[in-house]
C-alpha cells in the first residue's frame, strides 16, 4: 500500500473527527453567547446560576436534551423520521470540510471548494422537507415546505453574491482565494454589495431572525420540528447554530481574509505558530459575525413570509446579478 | 368635615321623576325629543349629565334609528347597551346610552321588554358593534334579539341552559336554592359517585406530632423550626 | 419496551370526560349532551363545534368552501393578550373569516357585585383590565358618587387623575412592547417593562399594592401621597421620556416593523364608530372622540390638553397614537403635580353606603377606550345592577372586519395593535 495514501486517509479521518468534535462545543458556545448577549441587550441578566456567571448553562441544556423522552408519532414513518435530523446535521458537518481554519489546516483542500460548499449546504433543505413529511402532521408538512421554499429561494442570491469575489480572485479554491486576499486587498472592500447580499442571504439560509418565521414561537405552527423531541430536536437545533458558525466562517474566508490578520499585524506567520496564529484570527473574525447575528436577533422583529420571499427574488437576486455584471466588466476592462 | 354634598339639589331627586326643569343646556334636546317622538316619549327625566326616557320594545328600534339619523339629534355613538332584570313577574329593561356632539350629556333610552317573552328587535343594523352587546345580553339575561344574525352565547359554553344575570339565578354556591339549579349534573349531589373513593389507596400523611411512634423533632433551646430546616 | 397493540384504543381524556358527563346525565335523567349526526361529526375536524350551527353567522363561518381549512389559535397563546380562542378559516395562508370564542376568563364580576357592598365592588372590579387597574375602579367610583350624591374632595380628584394618567403611560408603553413581541422583536417588551416596573413601584408607594390596587373609595381615595411616593415620582419623571424614547427608537423607524404595520388592519372612522371602537383605536382612525373632552369628568376640565388623532387608521397609526398619548399623559401629569391642592383625600362616607334608589352612568377614558359603568341602586347596601362596558370587548369586534384578506402571520400583529386585554373582554 502506498504510504502516502494511508497517511492521507489517516489525516482525513483525523480532520473529520476533529471537525465533528468541533461542532458540539461550537453550538454550545454560540447558544451561551446568544443567551447572555441578548439578555444584556434586554437589560437583564442571562442565566447566571450554572457555573461561574452561568457559563455552563448551554452545556447543561445539551445534557437535558439528551435526557428527554424520545417520542415518535404513531403513524409517522420511523425510518425517514429518524433520518431527517441526520441529514440536516450531515449537511452542516460535510460543509465544514472545506472551511480554511489556518494555512494548511483545511480538512479537504478541493480545487472546487466553493462549489462543493454550496452544493452540500443544499442538502439541509432535503432534511427539512423529510422532517416535515415524516411527521405525519399537516402543520409540520406546511412548515417544512415553507422552510424549504425559503432556503431554496435564498440560495440563489447567496451563490450569486460570491461569484463576483470568485471572478476577481480567479479561483474556486478557498486557500488560494485567501492567498489572493493576502496579495491584494481583502475582498469586502472590492465587493461591498456582495458582502451585504451574502450576509443577508446567509441569515435567511440558517433561519435566523429576522428571517425565522418558520420556527417562530409566536406563530401558528411550530414548523417542521413540531413532532421532534429530545435529542432528535437537539440535532436540528445544533445544526442550526453550527450552520450559523459555518456561514460566518465562509463569509470571513471569502470576504474578510480568512485566517489573515488585519493591517497592523503580520498577515501570516510560519510553522506551527503560524497555524495557531491563523486559527486565532479566523475564530475571532467568525465570532464577530456570529455576534452580529445574535445582535440582529435581539433587535429586529420578524419579516413576514411573503415579504421574505419577495425580498429574495425581487431585491437580492437582481442586485447580485448587477453586482456580477459590474464586476465582470471591471475585470475585463482593467484586465485584472 | 366640610359639606361635600353636591351643590345642586340633584342628590335628592335621583330616582324620582322630576318635572322638566332640566338644565338649560339640555333644553334643546328635550324640545327636539318631544318634537320627534311626541307621545312615544314616556317618563322623560333629566339629570345634570343625562337625559333619559323610556319606551317599549316595539318602538325602540325606530326611535334609535331616528336618534342616529336625524341631523339635529345626531346620536352617532352607541356607548353602552345593558340589560336589567327587575325580578320575576316584572319586566326586563334594555338600556341604551348614546352620545352626540350636538347635545351635552348622555342620552339614556330604557326599553321595556316583557319578561315572560323577552324579545326585541336587534340594532345591529344600526350599529355593528351592538353584536357583542346583544350576544352578551342574550347569554346573561336571555333576551332574544330578533334579526340578530349571530345570537349565540358568548361567555358561557354553548350548551349552557341558564341565564346567569337573572334575579332568580343564584350563584352556584347556592345552586341548590336556584330554580335553575343543576343544569350541570355536577351541581346535583345525587349524581355524585362517591363509591369511587372506596377504591382510593389508603394513604395518610401524619405529621410527626400525631405519630405516636416517632417523637417530635427535638429542637434546641431558642431554636425555631426554621433553624432546623434544610439549608437554602 | 412492551409493544402496545395498536388496535387497543386508549380513550382520549376528552372522551373520558364526555363519558363521565353522559353517565352523570343519565343518572340525573337528562339526555346526553352530544347531538347526533349532522354534517358536523364531532371533533374530527378541528375547530368545528360538535353540534349543528345555531345561527346564520355560525353557518357562514363553519361551512368550508373549496380549499378552506379551520385553524384554531387556541386559548393558550404565546402572545400575551390573555386566554382567547380564535377560530380562523384560512385558504392557504390567507384568512377568509375569523370567529373569536370568548369566555375563558369569565368570572361573573357583574353578578358577583350584586352581592357586595359598594366599597367591596371597587375591589372586585380591579382584575378586569389588569394592565390599567385604576381605571377599572375610577368609573364605578364616579357612578357610586353620583348615586350617593357626593363629590370627592378636590385633592382626591387630582390624585385620582394622577394615578390614572400614570396607568395610561404604563399601559400604552406595554402595548408598544407587545406589538413588537408579537412580531418577533424580543427587546422592546423588556424595555416597556422597565417603565412599567418603575410606575408600579411608584403606585405601590401610594397604595400598597403593585397591581390590583384597591385604591379608590366612594368619595375619594384611600391614602394620601407620601414622601416615598413623591420622591419616586420625581425620579420616574426624570427618566420616563428617555425610557420611552429608548424603546421608540427600536421600533418606530424600523423598516421591518413599518412594513408589517403600515396599511395593515386599516379601520376607517365610520367603521370604527359603527363597530363601537373607542379610545386610541378610534382616534387613530381620525375621529377626535376622547371622553375626557367630550364628557369631562373628574378634573379634566381644569387641565389643558388637546385631542390627538392620526390619519390612516392602520396598525402603525394606532401605534403612533399611543406614543403620542404617552407624551400627552406625561404633560397632564406635570400639570396635575403643579395644580394639586391641599385638602382631605376622602369624603366622610360610612363604610356601607346606602344610596337612594336611582340610576347613574359614568364613563371614563381608559387606555383602551370608553369604559363606563351603569349602576342602579335600590336603597340597599348592594347595588341592584352593576353593569360595566369594557372597551376591549367591543373593540374585539373589529377583528372579523379587519382580518379577512390578510395573512395568518398578521393576526397577532393586528390584534396587538388593537390592544385588547382579556380580563376586560371576559369580565
Amino acid at each position: 500500500m502506498d504510504f502516502e495514501l494511508i497517511l492521507g486517509i489517516g489525516r482525513f479521518l483525523l480532520a473529520t473527527t476533529l471537525l465533528l468534535l468541533l461542532t458540539v462545543p461550537t453550538a454550545f458556545v454560540i447558544i451561551q453567547m446568544e443567551m447572555k448577549i441578548i439578555a444584556q441587550m434586554n437589560l437583564r441578566f442571562g442565566p447566571n446560576r450554572v457555573g461561574p456567571r452561568g457559563i455552563f448553562q448551554s452545556t447543561i441544556h445539551g445534557f437535558k436534551v439528551l435526557a428527554k423522552e424520545d417520542t415518535i408519532p404513531d403513524q409517522a414513518d420511523r425510518g425517514t423520521f429518524t433520518l431527517a435530523p441526520w441529514m440536516v446535521y450531515m449537511a452542516a458537518a460535510m460543509s465544514m470540510l472545506v472551511i480554511p481554519f489556518a494555512p494548511g489546516a483545511v480538512a479537504a483542500n478541493f480545487n472546487i471548494g466553493i462549489v462543493y460548499f454550496f452544493a452540500v449546504l443544499g442538502l439541509s433543505v432535503v432534511g427539512l422537507l423529510v422532517a416535515g413529511w415524516a411527521s405525519y402532521n399537516k402543520y409540520s408538512l406546511l412548515g417544512g415546505l415553507r422552510s424549504a421554499a425559503q432556503m431554496v429561494s435564498y440560495e440563489i442570491p447567496l451563490t450569486l453574491s460570491i461569484v463576483g469575489a470568485v471572478v476577481l480572485a480567479g479561483t474556486l479554491n478557498f486557500s488560494e482565494l485567501i492567498a489572493w486576499q493576502r496579495e491584494n486587498v481583502w475582498l469586502f472592500i472590492a465587493q461591498p454589495v456582495g458582502v451585504g447580499i451574502f450576509y443577508i442571504s446567509s441569515l435567511a439560509e440558517v433561519n435566523r431572525t429576522p428571517f425565522d418565521m418558520v420556527e417562530a414561537d409566536s406563530e401558528l405552527v411550530a414548523g417542521p420540528f413540531t413532532e421532534y423531541s429530545g435529542m432528535r430536536f437537539g440535532f436540528f437545533f445544533f445544526a442550526e447554530y453550527v450552520a450559523l458558525f459555518i456561514m460566518s466562517g465562509i463569509l470571513v474566508s471569502l470576504f474578510f481574509g480568512g485566517w489573515l490578520a488585519p493591517w497592523p499585524f503580520p498577515a501570516q506567520l510560519d510553522g506551527f505558530g503560524g497555524t495557531l496564529y491563523g486559527i486565532f484570527w479566523f475564530f475571532l473574525k467568525t465570532y464577530i459575525f456570529v455576534f452580529i447575528a445574535v445582535w440582529l436577533r435581539a433587535t429586529l422583529p420578524r419579516v413576514r413570509v411573503d415579504q421574505l420571499m419577495g425580498m429574495a427574488w425581487k431585491v437580492l437576486l437582481p442586485l447580485a446579478l448587477v453586482n456580477l455584471f459590474i464586476t465582470a466588466i471591471v475585470v475585463v476592462v482593467l484586465d485584472l | 368635615m366640610a359639606n361635600l354634598r353636591r351643590p345642586r339639589s340633584a342628590a335628592h331627586s335621583l330616582g324620582r321623576r322630576r318635572a322638566l326643569t332640566a338644565p338649560v343646556a339640555a333644553g334643546a334636546l328635550v324640545r327636539l325629543l318631544t318634537e320627534r317622538f311626541g307621545s312615544d316619549l314616556r317618563d322623560l327625566w333629566t339629570d345634570e349629565d343625562t337625559v333619559e326616557f323610556q319606551t317599549d320594545a316595539s318602538r325602540a328600534h325606530d326611535q334609535l334609528r331616528t336618534l342616529r339619523d336625524d341631523p339635529d339629534l345626531a346620536f352617532f355613538m352607541l356607548a353602552d347597551a345593558a340589560a336589567v332584570d327587575y325580578g320575576t313577574g316584572t319586566r326586563f329593561e334594555v338600556v341604551y346610552h348614546l352620545f352626540s356632539w350636538k347635545h351635552p350629556g348622555w342620552l339614556r333610552l330604557r326599553v321595556h321588554v316583557d319578561r315572560s317573552d323577552p324579545r326585541i328587535a336587534t340594532i345591529t343594523d344600526l350599529w355593528e358593534g351592538a353584536m357583542f352587546h346583544e350576544r352578551e345580553m342574550y347569554d346573561m339575561m336571555g333576551i332574544v334579539f330578533e334579526g340578530n344574525r349571530d345570537l349565540r352565547r358568548i361567555y358561557m359554553s354553548p350548551d349552557y341552559r341558564s341565564f346567569p344575570h337573572r334575579k332568580d339565578f343564584v350563584l352556584p354556591d347556592d345552586a341548590a336554592d336556584s330554580p335553575a339549579a343543576g343544569v350541570n349534573p355536577l351541581e346535583r349531589p345525587e349524581t355524585w359517585d362517591l363509591t369511587r373513593f372506596n377504591q382510593a389507596p389508603d394513604i395518610t400523611f401524619p405529621t410527626s406530632e400525631l405519630r405516636d411512634d416517632a417523637p417530635a423533632e427535638a429542637v434546641e433551646d431558642g431554636a425555631t423550626r426554621a433553624d432546623t430546616g434544610r439549608p437554602r | 419496551m412492551t409493544k402496545i397493540d395498536p388496535e387497543t384504543r386508549i380513550p382520549d381524556p376528552i372522551e373520558l370526560d364526555r363519558i363521565e358527563e353522559d353517565r352523570l346525565r343519565a343518572v340525573a335523567g337528562l339526555a346526553p349532551v352530544r347531538a347526533e349526526g349532522g354534517e358536523y361529526a364531532g371533533f374530527d375536524q378541528v375547530g368545528l363545534p360538535d353540534r349543528p350551527p345555531q345561527t346564520d353567522r355560525e353557518r357562514e363561518i363553519y361551512t368550508l368552501g373549496e380549499g378552506e381549512m379551520l385553524v384554531n389559535m387556541g386559548p393558550q397563546h404565546p402572545s400575551t393578550h390573555g386566554v382567547m380562542r380564535l377560530v380562523v378559516k384560512v385558504r392557504g395562508e390567507i384568512i377568509v373569516d375569523i370567529d373569536p370564542v370568548l369566555g375563558y376568563l369569565h368570572r361573573g364580576i357583574e353578578k358577583l357585585c350584586e352581592n357586595a357592598t359598594y366599597t367591596t365592588v371597587l375591589t372586585y372590579v380591579d382584575p378586569m383590565d389588569y394592565l390599567a387597574t385604576m381605571n377599572n375602579e375610577h368609573a364605578p367610583a364616579i357612578a357610586f358618587e353620583k348615586l350617593y350624591g357626593i363629590q370627592p374632595p378636590k385633592r382626591a380628584e387630582y390624585i385620582r387623575a394622577l394615578v390614572v394618567e400614570l396607568e395610561r403611560v404604563s399601559s400604552h408603553g406595554l402595548m408598544m412592547g407587545f406589538l413588537a413581541l408579537d412580531m418577533g422583536g424580543i427587546t422592546p417588551i423588556l424595555y416597556a417593562f422597565i417603565n412599567r416596573d418603575e410606575i408600579v413601584d411608584l403606585l405601590s408607594a401610594i397604595s400598597g399594592q403593585r397591581m390590583l390596587f384597591n385604591f379608590f373609595r366612594v368619595g375619594g381615595v384611600n391614602f394620601d401621597t407620601n414622601d416615598e411616593f413623591l420622591s419616586r415620582l420625581g425620579t420616574w419623571r426624570g427618566r420616563v421620556l428617555k425610557n420611552i424614547e429608548m424603546n421608540e427608537r427600536l421600533i418606530t423607524d424600523n423598516e421591518i416593523f413599518r412594513s408589517r404595520t403600515i396599511d395593515m388592519g386599516t379601520l376607517t372612522g365610520r367603521d370604527a364608530i359603527s363597530l363601537g371602537v373607542t379610545g386610541p383605536n378610534l382616534r387613530a382612525s381620525g375621529v377626535p372622540f376622547d371622553v375626557r373632552k367630550a364628557q369631562p369628568y373628574s378634573i379634566y376640565n381644569e387641565l389643558e390638553f388637546d385631542v390627538i388623532t392620526q390619519t390612516g387608521g392602520d396598525s402603525y397609526a394606532r401605534y403612533l397614537q399611543r406614543i403620542a398619548e404617552i407624551k400627552q399623559s406625561i404633560h397632564l401629569i406635570d400639570q396635575i403635580i403643579d395644580k394639586m391642592p391641599h385638602g382631605p383625600v376622602q369624603a366622610q362616607v360610612p363604610g356601607i353606603i346606602r344610596p337612594k334608589p336611582g340610576r347613574a352612568y359614568a364613563a371614563i377614558e381608559s387606555p383602551r377606550g370608553l369604559y363606563s359603568v351603569y349602576a342602579i341602586s335600590d336603597g340597599g347596601p348592594n347595588p341592584y345592577r352593576f353593569r360595566m362596558r369594557d372597551p376591549s370587548f367591543i373593540s374585539l369586534q373589529a377583528m372579523p372586519k379587519l382580518m379577512p384578506g390578510r395573512l395568518v402571520a398578521d393576526t397577532m400583529a393586528i390584534m396587538a395593535s388593537l390592544d385588547p386585554v382579556m380580563g376586560g373582554v371576559d369580565k
